[in-house]
């Protein structure tokens, strides 16, 4: 899995590329929780390059977006594969997250 | 290093060397006799050890030639009836040459005590490893290595310490007690961080130790690259700790270190050994927590099974049968691996159960609403979540109801039709405080099929690093909806398991398969 991480416009962007499973998520788990914790934080998780998630990336993604809300900020998803996207939909956290086609959308959204 | 500094007795050591040495002494003596000497005489302290002729005292002796060794006088050779230069010079150099002789054998006695010293520290050092070796606890043989040492170094106080990557640090001192700890532990982090080994005046201790003045051997001891343990020594001031103290202090911390490996290693040995233990009883436990018996509920086929990843898991399935109410079931999948999934599954399984056990009106959306609202808090400090599914049937319809928080895969094949995956219509338990599932339903008469699975069948992975995904389980289910609820899901476990082939299995395998059957 790679992990990219950057700013833009006042939203910090996590970028990952490969699997987002049990074994791959600890270090994004912990970098959701630092981004979280500036106020308001407003974190976009570009999952463009990612084919797989597990329950645990799932709990990662929920734990962030909490975090987030929790302090008066969000926690947006874009670029989702489709079969990313089926797996959010199945378990319909596509309900729980504000879900974008890609970063552009997501970020509009986020700074407005 | 040999060398050790003897004093040198007199007295007692140039009566032994004539002792030794008299026929070459009377060989000498005679030479002198024979070449116009009266008397020949060994004297010190103007007591004649030995003289010749025998039973000869002369008063007034010729010569008088001092035995010097070094800066000290040991004693004389006197000669009479013999004056001159030329007899003065031979017998300087004979006296000189029995000096030499003196040195050399006073050297071999020192070297030969040396010999006896080291031998006796070997011996020592083995009896410290031997008495070591019996010690399990790090404190048990901090104990032993402060007595032992104490015993080998000869000094007052001795104390030793270790600092465990976990737990508190452990510090014993004999006698007991007597030396502040903070002083104790000064020394080791001065050494941890500076030199190999710590003396009084590198440690500049001159103002803590006024009240108990000594002389200071500190010793670190690594384990692993790491200074994690020191061993230090007490002598009253002025005698300090010469080189080969220093040495055995090092030998016996090296012996040490071994010996706290040693420790560790059993402890830690010992500690997996436990969780080990720990991890088949809770193994034993939550399979104790899976229903022992398959329900007979008339008109239904049920089978369920569930194949954990790692010794616990966090996938569970219940029965909840009560005479007076419709049988209800339940499965769930909480987010994450091993233990904590373990705990957090069994405070759900709890929750959907007490609820459809005790509510007066348990339908499926209520159930699992109300276990939404009781673990949310709990769920979001942790940071997980649960996905699950309650069923419940109706017999007089024929009738499933169900509620799905977030759980997948769910597959419903009518007798009629293909299977097809039944999606889920709220967000898993966790998620949301209130949870907006709803009670939906679907037939379950005779050949109807009803699969509620884990993700780990889904997700399963086979070394070309495909999913085995949602479309060939659902070709599977077709495939095998004929025949019975167990050997449908003992072939779901066979063709997961054929797909994976020796891949490890990743997610825990749970499924409860219901099947409609004619009454």
């Amino acid at each position: 899995m790679d992990i990219v991480t950057r700013y833009s416009d006042r939203v910090a962007i996590l970028e990952l590329t490969g699997r987002f499973d049990k074994n791959t998520a600890p270090p994004i788990v912990t970098w959701l929780e630092q981004a979280a914790a500036t106020t308001p934080a407003h974190i976009l998780v570009n999952l463009a390059g990612v084919n797989f998630v597990d329950s645990t990336a799932l709990a990662a993604l929920v734990r962030g977006l909490k975090q987030c809300q929790q302090r008066g900020g969000e926690l947006y998803l874009c670029g989702l594969q489709r079969q990313v996207y089926m797996i959010f939909e199945m378990t319909r956290l596509s309900k729980a997250f504000s879900i974008f086609v890609d970063e552009d959308h997501a970020i509009r959204a986020l700074t407005n | 290093m040999l060398s050790v500094r003897l004093r040198i007795k007199p007295m007692s050591m140039l009566a032994a060397f004539i002792q030794v040495h008299y026929a070459r002494f009377t060989t000498l003596a005679e030479a002198w006799l024979a070449n116009g000497a009266t008397t020949f005489g060994i004297w010190q302290k103007g007591q004649l050890l030995a003289g010749w002729p025998a039973g000869n005292k002369p008063d007034q002796p010729g010569l008088v030639m001092p035995i010097c060794v070094g800066d000290q006088v040991i004693g004389d050779v006197r000669i009479s009836g013999m004056p001159g230069s030329a007899a003065r010079a031979r017998l300087a150099a004979d006296v000189e040459l029995i000096a030499h002789l003196f040195r050399l054998e006073h050297e071999i006695e020192c070297m030969a005590s040396d010999l006896v010293v080291t031998q006796d520290q070997l011996v020592a050092l083995y009896r410290l490893s031997h008495s070591m070796s019996q010690y399990l606890t790090i404190e048990e043989t901090l104990t032993a290595l402060v007595m032992e040492s104490m015993r080998l170094i000869k000094a007052r106080n001795g104390f030793a310490m270790f600092v465990p990557s976990i737990a508190d640090p452990i510090v014993v001192q004999h006698p007991p007690a007597e030396i502040d700890e903070a002083l104790l532990w000064r020394c080791f982090w001065q050494a941890h961080s500076a030199a190999p080994e710590v003396s009084l005046t590198t440690l500049d201790l001159s103002t803590t130790m006024a009240d108990c003045p000594r002389d200071l051997l500190f010793i670190p001891i690594k384990t692993r690259d790491t200074v994690i343990a020191g061993l230090g020594m007490l002598r009253d001031p002025g005698r300090g700790f010469q080189t080969p103290d220093i040495k055995l202090a090092r030998a016996i911390a090296n012996q040490a270190s071994a010996q706290i490996e040693k420790v560790l290693l059993y402890k830690e040995t010992f500690d997996q050994a436990k969780i080990r233990a720990e991890m088949e009883l809770a193994r034993q436990v939550q399979q104790d927590l899976l229903p022992k018996q398959l329900p007979h509920v008339t008109g239904l086929d049920i089978f369920a099974a569930s194949r954990p990843a790692f010794q616990v898991g966090g996938d569970f399935y219940d029965f909840i049968c009560q005479t007076d109410r419709p049988f209800t079931f339940s499965i769930g999948d909480v987010s994450g691996k091993g233990f904590p999934a373990a705990l957090l599954m069994t405070m759900t399984r709890m929750a959907i159960h007490s609820k459809a056990f005790f509510m007066p009106e348990p339908t499926p959306r209520v159930v699992l609403q109300q276990s939404n609202k009781d673990l949310y808090k709990d769920f979001t400090q942790v940071g997980v979540f649960a996905t699950a599914f309650v069923g419940q049937y109706h017999p007089q319809h024929q009738m499933l109801h169900y509620a799905n928080a977030g759980h997948s895969p769910v597959i419903y094949r009518p007798a009629a039709g293909a299977a097809t995956m039944l999606m889920a219509d709220s967000t898993a338990i966790g998620i949301f405080p209130v949870s907006s599932c709803e009670d939906q339903e679907v037939a379950l008469r005779p050949g109807d099929l009803l699969i509620v699975a884990t993700d780990g069948f889904s997700d399963a992975r086979n070394p070309d690093d495909e999913m085995f995904g949602h479309k060939r389980l659902l070709d599977l289910v077709d495939t095998l909806a004929e025949q019975s609820a167990q050997d449908i899901a003992d072939s779901l476990f066979t063709a997961g398991d054929r797909f994976k082939a020796d891949c490890p299995q990743e997610d825990d395998q749970t499924l409860v398969v219901i099947k409609g059957v004619a009454t």
